[in-house]
């Protein structure tokens, strides 16, 4: 905090791992601790006390922010540039140059659907999904082991947020591990393999998603064709064995998936 | 320069920033004091020349004794410095129609005339290396004080510093001659033709020089003569 | 060494280019209808003081305008880029805090270097017209003409450019120094402007409290050292009052006083580097 501000303690005993190739998530409301986590991670902040370590190397160092591809919460960036030009610029910053660089610019402009002229454009005249993805090829320009994206789908529209939840899962086939923290609780639902919960700055929860969102002790079957008559039986059946109905009903889609179906085809990328 | 070495030069320290501030009022002080003092200056000389439009003399050396201080390195400030007091205020003075008394108008004219030569006087050791002010100085001598010895002895100064008009070495001769030293400038201008060798540069007047040499020579000779009857 | 240069350079021009973008250039228009007026204002006097007062006004109008660009510049460069949020995605990079802040000075100077040589450049040729103007008038006697051509094409106004050119850029690096540390814009100017003129006023309160004899305190006296350590004597670049007012300045001047800005500012960037180092984004 600044100087004549009061120290704020943002986080508190945080003990955390990711593994490699995994989708990691950080939850948690706001002001629970997801930033000041990454930005430790990044070596933007220091610690006051304890240690964190990328890929072997202490969290900060050079070695270790090579490992490392970032894209803040609201990212801001010089409006001035292009896509291509932002690439180009976080590409430079991370070492690279000549036709390597460039080769991998219109590489990763083409996996956001950002290539042609889209790239061209100034920054400014991009919609909030098209800042988000440039920032997203900015991030990979170094090919970084590990992605950290900081409440990726912030203020994205539906199908911007597919996109990049599409993108998430895509990199995690080729073998990237993925952190990303959200408050968008069930947006994490459908990537992430394990997830942290962090409440002022403490941990609550980790865990795998299964392990921990199952309800072990329940068995759920939808079907379809079942008449009403045979419902009545089916619900006796069960009870007979002591079994207990919990809930019964027919299934509520979700409205994404809803809202998303009800689009022209077009309109769904 | 440091201030004991402007209290050495002139007999007076230089400006502070607080007499600065005093002088020159809030926007020229900052100017002055924030490294603009060329503009500062400029804008004194602009002051001054207003107020010589409007004959307000006081006014006019203020402004250019302040614009000197600020910046004393700069030859052609003392000039037009010392061409406003000895010879504007001077003849302004003269010619004060609302003094009656002649003899009162001719010692406030004389005044100024002073006033201009001890400002060229700290102007020559302000700006020592060129010849400008020397010759300038040289100029005030001759016509405002009728001093020629004194504007020949500047004249040999000003042709020292060797940025000197080419012209300005003929002057000491002339000086020489009008102080009544004629024997003096005929030796001084025949040291001068000798000196400008074979061809002389004709930029230099040789012919000019030649041509006194014979004027001085018939004079003295005339003199001698005059002195044997 | 390579990787630094290289990064250092990504960072420099990337801030060259957002200051082209964003259309600083076209203060220079302002600066250029000065010149122009001013040009024409003294014209009742003599050749030589106007040829100084459109010195004294071309150099006065290139440092008030490099003083601003310097300032506003070095106000954006780290203070407006951590406002904007824009500085995360740099510092996450595999890059060097110091490397961030050298790449940022130097872009800032080259932005400061190639406007000064512009209106240079435009008060050159303001000069050269005044030349044609007064040859016109006054001009018929050779000597006059030579005397005219030569207060408009005195070599050693590339002197003073240099002189010019080096004073800015240790502004800017007090300014890049006082935006590693602070976190408001309008502090880092406030401060910057106050050291500008603390650097004026220095030799001034040097003359008065240690030479003029009076009895300075032994506090005074510490005080004194300590600014002249700390703040750089701005008066040093009075040389281009020299210059403008005709004397002759050597290269060996200009050079010492070249020397000791580049000290300064290897100092001023060190420190900024040391500071922004230690701190949280």
């Amino acid at each position: 905090m600044g100087w004549f501000r009061g120290r704020v303690l943002a986080l508190e005993g945080l003990d955390m791992e990711v593994h490699r190739g995994e989708v990691f998530g950080l939850l948690g409301p706001n002001g629970s601790g997801k930033s000041t986590a990454m930005k430790m991670i990044l070596g933007l902040l220091r610690p006051t006390r304890g240690r964190a370590e990328v890929c072997g190397y202490r969290a900060g160092t050079i070695a270790a922010r090579r490992q490392i591809g970032f894209l803040p919460e609201n990212p801001y960036f010089p409006n001035f540039l292009s896509g291509a030009e932002l690439v180009r610029y976080y590409g430079r910053l991370s070492g690279m140059g000549g036709r390597v660089l460039e080769k991998r610019i219109q590489e990763l402009l083409e996996m956001v659907r950002l290539g042609g002229e889209a790239g061209k454009r100034p920054l400014r005249t991009y919609s909030k999904g098209m800042l988000q993805r440039a920032g997203l090829a900015g991030a990979m320009v170094g090919d970084p082991e590990i992605l950290m994206l900081d409440e990726p789908t912030a203020g994205v529209d539906p199908a911007g947020s597919r996109e990049i939840r599409d993108l998430i899962l895509e990199l995690r086939q080729r073998g990237k591990t993925v952190i990303f923290s959200s408050h968008l609780l069930e947006q994490v639902e459908d990537v992430a393999d394990r997830v942290i919960i962090l409440h002022r700055g403490q941990k609550l929860r980790e865990g795998r998603l299964d392990d921990l969102l199952t309800r072990k002790k329940e068995w759920e079957v939808n079907v379809q064709g079942l008449k009403e008559e045979d419902r009545k039986e089916l619900r006796g059946w069960l009870e007979k064995r002591g079994v207990q109905v919990v809930r019964e009903g027919a299934p509520r889609e979700r409205l994404e998936d809803y809202f998303l179906r009800s689009l022209p085809e077009e309109k769904r990328r | 320069m440091t201030q004991s070495q402007r209290k050495a030069t002139y007999g007076f320290t230089g400006p502070t920033a607080v007499a600065i501030r005093e002088k020159l009022g809030q926007g020229l002080a900052l100017a002055a004091l924030g490294g603009f003092r060329g503009l500062a200056a400029n804008a004194l000389m602009l002051q001054a020349h207003g107020a010589w439009e409007e004959q307000q003399w006081v006014r006019v050396r203020s402004s250019l004794e302040l614009a000197t201080l600020l910046q004393p390195r700069v030859a052609v400030f003392w000039d037009t410095a010392s061409w406003h007091l000895a010879w504007n205020a001077a003849v302004a003075a003269e010619r004060y129609s609302g003094e009656p008394s002649e003899t009162r108008r001719r010692l406030e004219a004389r005044r100024w005339v002073e006033a201009g030569r001890s400002l060229l006087e700290r102007g020559t050791k302000a700006v020592p290396e060129r010849a400008l002010l020397f010759q300038r100085l040289g100029d005030l001598y001759w016509q405002r004080l009728e001093d020629y010895q004194a504007a020949a002895d500047c004249y040999r100064q000003a042709i020292a510093k060797g940025d000197a008009p080419s012209y300005l070495e003929r002057f000491v001769g002339y000086a020489l001659d009008k102080a009544g030293d004629k024997r003096g400038a005929l030796a001084y201008f025949r040291e001068l033709r000798a000196q400008m060798g074979t061809p002389p540069n004709p930029e230099r007047r040789p012919e000019v020089v030649d041509r006194e040499i014979l004027k001085l020579e018939k004079e003295l000779a005339g003199q001698a003569s005059a002195k044997k009857k | 060494m390579m990787g630094s240069l290289r990064r250092i350079g990504a960072v420099a021009g990337n801030t060259f280019l957002e200051a082209v973008r964003q259309k600083v250039f076209a203060v220079l228009l302002v600066f250029g209808l000065v010149l122009i007026y001013g040009a024409n204002y003294f014209t009742e006097f003599s050749f030589q003081e106007q040829f100084k007062f459109l010195k004294d006004l071309g150099y006065a109008a290139i440092s008030l305008t490099g003083l601003l660009v310097g300032l506003l510049g070095a106000t954006q460069l780290i203070p407006g880029e951590i406002e904007r949020r824009t500085i995360l995605t740099a510092l996450c990079r595999p890059l060097r805090r110091w490397e961030f802040i050298v790449g940022k000075y130097l872009g800032l100077s080259i932005l400061l270097s190639v406007m000064i040589g512009v209106m240079a450049v435009a008060v050159a040729g303001v000069l050269g017209w005044k030349e044609a103007q007064l040859i016109a008038r006054e001009g018929s006697d050779p000597a006059v003409a030579a005397l005219i051509r030569a207060e408009a094409r005195d070599p050693r106004l590339i002197q003073a450019v240099v002189l010019l050119e080096v004073k800015l850029a240790v502004v800017a690096a007090i300014a890049v120094f006082f935006s590693t540390v602070a976190t408001s814009t309008t502090f880092v100017m406030a401060m910057t402007l106050m050291v500008y003129l603390i650097g004026h006023l220095q030799s001034v309160a040097r003359e008065q409290w240690l030479e003029s004899g009076e009895v300075a305190s032994w506090a005074a006296k510490f005080f004194l050292a300590g600014v002249a350590f700390l703040v750089p004597d701005f008066n040093l670049y009075n040389l281009i009052d020299e210059i403008v007012a005709g004397n002759a300045v050597s290269w060996r001047s200009t050079l010492e006083v070249v020397g000791y800005s580049g000290v300064y500012i290897a100092v001023l960037l060190t420190a900024a580097s040391v500071v922004f180092e230690g701190r949280d984004i």
